[in-house]
């Protein structure tokens, strides 16, 4: 709808478009209200008024926060990556660390393999052991997968 | 950094394994050269056909109360419950026939004798081929798997051909008007698992390969090599009574059946002691465990 009020959609497209938007109420609506959005955008419609110390607060609070997790999340992997090569070994990695996975999946599917060779209690113990003094929340669903 | 040795604990287990063989076998050596230098003028004794070793038997004794307690440590529902109470069944039929195979051939004493060559032969086989077969599906599972190379398959390969002569002899033999014996039908029905044996091992070797040199590593690569002597041992025992009749075939039947014995026990004892590393661990620092791929499986 968007490539179509942009003029972006095609020719083919664009005849589709307009003649599905000739019968269709609904869609007739949308593309209004997509216009009227440009409409607005393009003559610098009055931002809602800030406050911009607070929002600021803000946005360092959240980079504090992503920065914690962040090395919370390499401190985790690093520990991982130890597990496995002490109980599976270092060529294991290039399985279980599949290029792009994120830590709690690092965590999920290491938690998996020590439990199936090595058993619940075992398991339980390692992902205590590699939890431990660590600040890291991660869902239940998440260590249980 | 390396962690200090440790032999107290059941987590030892596995030093305390290779110690053993390793002395048991420089001692046996040592009484083979003896009596070689010596001309060959006294007899040794050993086991008769059959039968087996106080050693190989304790050996196995200590597999099958490892595997009993690796097996504790998968509750009903654990993916790898199965291959371990197939492994201590295993163990516990290689136990019984090294009991039991002391007793006299006759009677119901030589039908429980007869029993336990067959639980401690082919059925043993048998049941480590489903537990490989159990394990093989579970690290194909967690993406372990691989194909199996030109050398897997060569040794599959001399094991069939191994089995084929070994059917070749017996039917001449029968052939002849000579009959082979119980006790060689027993071993000769166990052949064609003991090839599929190989194979599976083949693709343990493969799998393990790609996994590494870890605790959970070791314990596989123990079983492959188990039933890789297991195979040598039986092709040795055939070979060596064709071309070197002067040897003393007992004392080489102790001589290979232990190292497999001691290579079966290790499968639980390293499985424990990586249970126990895991929660009993014994400071922070890591083993200094070779990252590479083990030596062994390559």
């Amino acid at each position: 709808m968007v490539a179509f009020c942009d003029a972006e959609a095609g020719a083919g497209r664009s005849r589709r478009a307009a003649k599905h938007l000739a019968k269709c109420d609904t869609c007739r609506d949308r593309l209004q209200r997509i216009r009227g959005e440009k409409d607005a955008l393009s003559a610098g419609a009055p931002i809602a008024v800030m406050d911009s110390r607070r929002d600021l607060a803000e946005v360092l609070s959240a980079i504090a926060g992503w920065r914690g997790l962040s090395g919370a999340a390499s401190e985790l992997r690093r520990r991982l990556q130890r597990q496995i090569e002490t109980y599976c070994g270092a060529p294991a990695l290039l399985v279980v660390q599949q290029p792009g996975v994120r830590a709690e999946e690092l965590l999920g599917k290491t938690g998996e393999i020590l439990e199936v060779f090595l058993g619940p209690a075992a398991a339980e113990a390692l992902s205590d052991d590699v939890l431990r003094g660590l600040d890291w929340a991660v869902p239940a669903a998440e260590i249980s997968r | 950094m390396t962690r200090k040795v440790n032999l107290d604990g059941i987590e030892s287990a596995p030093r305390w394994i290779v110690m053993f063989l390793g002395a048991y076998s420089i001692v046996h050596l040592f009484v083979l050269y003896l009596w070689n230098a010596a001309g060959q003028a006294f007899s040794i004794q050993g086991t008769s056909d059959g039968t087996s070793a106080l050693s190989v038997t304790g050996m196995a004794a200590v597999g099958l109360w490892l595997c009993l307690v690796a097996l504790r440590s998968f509750p009903k529902g654990a993916k790898l419950r199965s291959a371990w109470v197939l492994m201590t069944i295993a163990a516990a039929a290689q136990t019984a026939w090294g009991v039991l195979a002391q007793l006299p051939g006759t009677g119901l004493t030589g039908q429980i004798r007869m029993a336990t060559l067959i639980a401690g032969g082919p059925m043993r086989l048998a049941v480590l081929a489903a537990a490989m077969l159990a394990v093989l599906r579970i690290l194909r599972k967690f993406g372990f798997q691989s194909r199996p190379s030109a050398t897997d398959w060569a040794v599959s390969g001399i094991a069939g051909l191994f089995t084929l002569c070994r059917f070749g002899e017996a039917a001449m033999a029968s052939l002849a008007g000579k009959s082979p014996g119980v006790d060689n039908w027993i071993s000769l029905s166990g052949l064609p698992i003991l090839c599929v044996l190989l194979f599976e091992a083949m693709l343990l070797r493969q799998s393990v390969l790609r996994m590494g040199n870890g605790l959970i590593a070791r314990c596989w690569i123990a079983l492959v090599w188990g039933i890789l002597l297991t195979g040598a041992g039986e092709l040795a025992l055939w070979v060596i009574p064709h071309d070197l009749q002067s040897l003393p075939l007992a004392m080489f039947g102790t001589l290979f059946r232990l190292p497999i014995a001691a290579a079966f026990a290790l499968v639980p004892a390293y499985q424990v002691a990586a249970q126990r590393r895991a929660t009993h661990p014994a400071g922070g620092q890591p083993e200094d465990l070779p990252a590479g791929v083990p030596a062994l499986a390559r």
